[in-house]
């Protein structure tokens, strides 16, 4: 274990040493969540109902600053970490290590965890608090809601990890990337929530992982869903994410061929 | 005159170059097309789920808001395809190798924006016409030459602005070296440029329209097509404001360009 808390370490004193960069990140954060703020307001002012889909305004808030701010905190940049290191040759190194790749380059990442969290995740769970004047429930659901958050973190690092092999086989990263991260934003719901999709599309999407990446803890932070059988689902997702990460480049290591390095 | 030919010519072979690299990595462009695709698709089905449910954003109906999403990304192909190198700039100031574009005897900025010539870009142009022609259609706008001279000019000084949103965020390296968040943040924010300045209440209606101009990407261009009886003076004015920009962020680029000294090596 101490040997993966270095990792977190030295990776909180990087991003430590990048203070300018992360002041803008926050204040960029708040200028984002000042735009989602009017976006849905002037949205749901025409729509002339208060509640739509069982949401209202101020959930649809709550939820889509959230997933950002979610989002930025799990965004690891693995898939443009991994293509690089195979681009650069940096791979072989890290092959060497006394440490499985997989999880050496989780734990190198997990100091990002630690400063997004206090950085952007905090600021913005705050702001959002008081704007809403407190319309965040405040009880077991933080609890389940960390739970859940956790098991994301795992699905989406799983999710990153795959798609980070594929640069294996295609040699692009930023083509890969892009397509992972529109399919995860759209389909996770972290763009338009879930409960806002049209019928077959929302049965589909309940059956792909990517909801249990923003979907499920946001909508147990906002007591609006079957506690035990989202974190079930997401248990599953989770399991069987890592094992088929794994599976894959345990198969797909075979393919690296490193130009000089 | 004999100077922009002299620069045309270069920038012809500088771009066969650059094809012709981009042309060994194949499956890198292909996917990366299709990657770009994938991001238009997404955007057109986040409307369409809203629109699913919401009759209309601020009295802007589903085809309006269409043309609007469709106007922003063909304005938005330019800074994409030609423009693409300044996301690379903070590397190269970084590393040191931006002092190799200081020894040519043509104008830095042009030589150092030539350099790369971003062909993925075209796959949004296609599907930023088609989306504006289709909703063009679906409106029942009509169509003559007059129009059509309309559309292309305010697509010309639209585009221009967000080519200098993105000058400008690319220049701040020169000061602060990691410009990364600023250009990822100028990235996000023009993601708002196709929904209509008017939901945002006044202070950021100023911001979003001369601060940080992304209202004049799409929207106020767009208001001399789409509502043709009540055209607001910014809307007449924003090839004007579209020059400006562009020009002032030039400015400031060359300024930070001129002041870098190097990392000595």
């Amino acid at each position: 274990m101490k040997r993966y808390l270095t990792l977190t370490r030295a990776g909180v004193l990087e991003a430590l040493q990048f203070r300018l960069s992360m002041l803008i990140m926050v204040a960029g954060n708040l200028l984002y969540l000042i735009v989602v703020y009017f976006l849905w307001k002037s949205i749901y002012a025409s729509a002339g109902t208060e509640i739509v889909n069982g949401m209202t305004f101020t959930d649809t808030l709550i939820y889509l600053v959230l997933a950002t701010a979610l989002f930025n905190f799990m965004e690891m940049y693995t898939v443009w970490e991994i293509g690089r290191n195979i681009q650069t040759g940096k791979i072989v190194l890290d092959l060497l290590k006394p440490m499985d790749y997989r999880r050496y380059l989780f734990w190198s990442f997990s100091g990002s965890f630690v400063t997004q969290f206090f950085f952007t995740f905090l600021p913005t769970f705050i702001v959002v608090c008081a704007v809403t004047k407190g319309a965040i429930p405040m009880g077991i659901n933080m609890l389940y809601f960390a739970v859940s958050v956790v098991m994301a973190v795992m699905i989406n690092y799983s999710v990153d990890f795959i798609v980070g092999t594929i640069c294996l086989y295609t040699e692009s990263i930023w083509g890969v990337n892009i397509m992972k991260q529109v399919v995860v934003l759209l389909l996770s719901g972290a763009t338009v929530p879930i409960a806002f999709f049209p019928e077959p599309l929302k049965t589909v999407v309940y059956y792909l992982p990517f909801q249990s990446i923003y979907n499920a803890p946001l909508t147990l932070l906002l007591n609006s869903g079957q506690v035990l059988e989202t974190l079930g689902i997401q248990l599953f997702w989770c399991a069987f994410m890592t094992i088929i990460s794994r599976l894959f480049w345990r198969v797909s290591l075979r393919q690296i061929t490193v130009n000089g390095g | 005159m004999k100077k922009i030919g002299f620069y045309l010519r270069i920038y012809r072979k500088i771009l066969a170059q650059d094809l012709k690299s981009k042309m060994s990595y194949r499956a890198d462009f292909i996917i990366s097309t299709i990657g770009m695709i994938f991001t238009n698709i997404a955007g057109f089905v986040s409307f369409w789920i809203l629109f699913k449910n919401f009759p209309s954003i601020d009295g802007w109906g589903y085809y309006e808001i269409l043309f609007l999403y469709g106007f922003s990304l063909i304005s938005l192909t330019p800074v994409q395809c030609l423009f693409d190198n300044n996301w690379s700039l903070r590397n190269y100031v970084y590393s040191g190798d931006f002092i190799k574009y200081c020894f040519r005897p043509i104008n830095l900025f042009f030589y150092y924006q030539s350099e790369v010539f971003d062909v993925k870009g075209l796959g949004q142009l296609a599907f930023g016409v088609g989306t504006l022609v289709y909703s063009w259609i679906k409106l029942g706008l009509g169509f003559s030459p007059l129009m059509l001279l309309k559309v292309i000019v305010f697509l010309v000084t639209a585009s221009l602005v967000m080519i200098a949103l993105q000058n400008a965020a690319a220049a701040t390296c020169f000061w602060i070296v990691n410009s990364f968040y600023i250009l990822d943040l100028t990235l996000k924010f023009k993601d708002y440029a196709k929904y209509p300045v008017t939901i945002f209440s006044p202070l950021f209606r100023f911001i979003f329209t001369f601060l940080m101009p992304i209202a004049f990407i799409a929207y106020y261009p767009s208001l001399v097509i789409l509502r043709p009886d009540a055209v607001p003076l910014l809307s007449w004015l924003s090839p004007v404001f579209g020059l400006a920009f562009f020009y002032l962020s030039y400015k400031l680029w060359m300024f930070g360009a001129m002041k870098y000294s190097g990392t000595g090596s």
